[in-house]
């Protein structure tokens, strides 16, 4: 096998049962047998971002491939694509190493500013699944499978696996799905857990990066199960309020503009840039941190009202 | 590639046109008082409001907290949230019934709210 170029690509191969799966949805929730909502002009802004964003790798993915395949050639061992282990060593590793790529892409400006558009729609069906970043080449995440590569991970191999990735997450964008068995529950990323990734609600905020394997969030402290008592209303902290496409693909990145235009020292530029999304000098903005301590205040408030009476 | 872009094209198409003919948005009322308290409760948690006008049309509404204006407005079968300083919305235009609030952020550039009048009375 060519260690370079992937024989086949897993989301090309998958388009057709993308296209089908959204097709069932809407179908379904036509004759209400499930639970999905679609509104038109949100649909299509998904779509047309699924679309841009595979035109957008066209363009910034050769710098992306060339490092990778250089990185590759310096690499400290040689993994054969053709050993089963290499497969087992790689879906643990890539998926790992998405959990941070997406952490990274919530908890800093500079790459929520790459994803944010993931989470903007205020639904969550199948076609949300296929609303992807534009600038993503940009914000240069794909550096962080970098490393992989340079264990001498083949860059054709690297390349299936996180096609994989992403063909198993299209499946979870969807309300249809309640709860899996509970053991799958409890080992793979569901559309239960992943409605709580796409929940604006406080103590959703920030939870659930998994991608294949919820493992790691259970590993590294952001697990968020979904409960019963608090739906999940989707979308950001700060809705958009139009559907207008390029508003959509940059209004962080103008935003990130706006701010450092008005920055007033080093401090700032690297708070607009890197800090958690909201950061502001003063603290007059919210991030996810204040919205869930405002929330828990309100909590407190009402759990104990009879304090002062 | 063309002939690839070509099918994605009328694949989004098909898809757009599916989720039209199933009309399956979110079904969207007009806001009452109740109904725009509680979608301003989750979107300011713990703001207290010292006052609230509902858009004629139903589809936005304008609060006052303090020294803030909770603004509220329809997007597609869903809602967007911002808050001004208050003295801006007061000083908003407001022409053939319509408030033009700027919302300075590029995410939410403007809300329009239909009023029979502004300031209403006592907003002042
Ligand atoms: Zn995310
Ligand atoms: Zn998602």
């Amino acid at each position: 096998m060519d260690p370079l170029h992937a024989p086949f690509d897993p989301v090309t191969l998958a388009i057709p049962f993308f296209v089908l799966a959204i097709i069932l949805e809407i179908a379904l929730a036509r004759f209400k047998a499930v639970k999905a909502h679609y509104e038109t002009r949100d649909t299509m802004a998904s779509l047309a971002m699924g679309l841009g964003s595979n035109v957008a790798g066209l363009i910034t993915g050769g710098l992306a491939f060339a490092a990778t395949v250089w990185v590759w050639k310096h690499r400290a061992f040689d993994i054969p694509m053709t050993a089963v282990w290499a497969w087992v060593a790689i879906f643990f590793l890539e998926d790992l190493t998405y959990y941070w790529f997406h952490r990274l892409s919530h908890e800093r400006r500079f790459w929520w500013a790459a994803h944010v558009n993931h989470h903007s729609s205020q639904h969550y069906n199948l076609s949300t699944a296929l609303r992807q970043t534009w600038t993503g080449g940009v914000a240069a995440t794909w550096a962080l499978w970098l490393p992989l590569a340079f264990l001498g991970f083949p860059p054709a191999m690297l390349a299936i696996q996180k096609g994989i990735s992403l063909v198993y997450q299209f499946w979870i964008h969807t309300e249809a799905i309640r709860r899996m068995p509970r053991w799958f529950e409890a080992v793979f990323n569901t559309p239960s857990h992943h409605r709580v990734h796409h929940a604006r609600n406080p103590r959703y905020l920030d939870s659930n990066y998994a991608g294949i394997l919820i493992v790691w969030d259970k590993l590294f402290g952001t697990f968020q199960p979904e409960l019963d008592e608090e739906t999940p209303r989707y979308g950001i902290v700060k809705n958009l309020n139009n559907f207008n496409i390029l508003r959509v693909a940059f209004h962080e990145w103008a935003g990130i503009a706006k701010d450092l235009a008005g920055a007033r020292s080093p401090r700032e530029v690297v708070g607009y840039l890197f800090g958690a999304p909201g950061w502001s000098p003063d603290g007059s903005r919210d991030t996810s941190a204040t919205l869930k301590a405002q929330w828990e205040a309100e909590q407190a408030k009402r759990d104990a009202p009879d304090v002062a009476a | 590639m063309l002939i690839q872009l070509a099918g994605s094209f009328a694949a989004v198409a098909v898809l757009v046109a599916v989720a039209a003919w199933a009309k399956i948005a979110k079904p969207m009322s007009p806001l009452s008082d109740a109904r725009a308290r509680a979608l301003l409760a989750d979107e300011f948690p713990g703001k207290t409001l010292d006052g609230l006008w509902i858009a004629t049309d139903g589809r936005g509404a304008l609060a006052r907290s303090g020294a803030s204006a909770l603004v509220l407005c329809e997007v597609g079968d869903g809602y967007a949230a911002r808050h001004i300083p208050w003295a801006q919305a007061l000083s908003a235009s407001f022409r053939d019934g319509v408030l033009r609030l700027d919302l300075a952020d590029v995410a939410a550039p403007r809300a329009r709210l239909a009023f029979d009048a502004w300031p209403p009375a006592g907003a002042r």
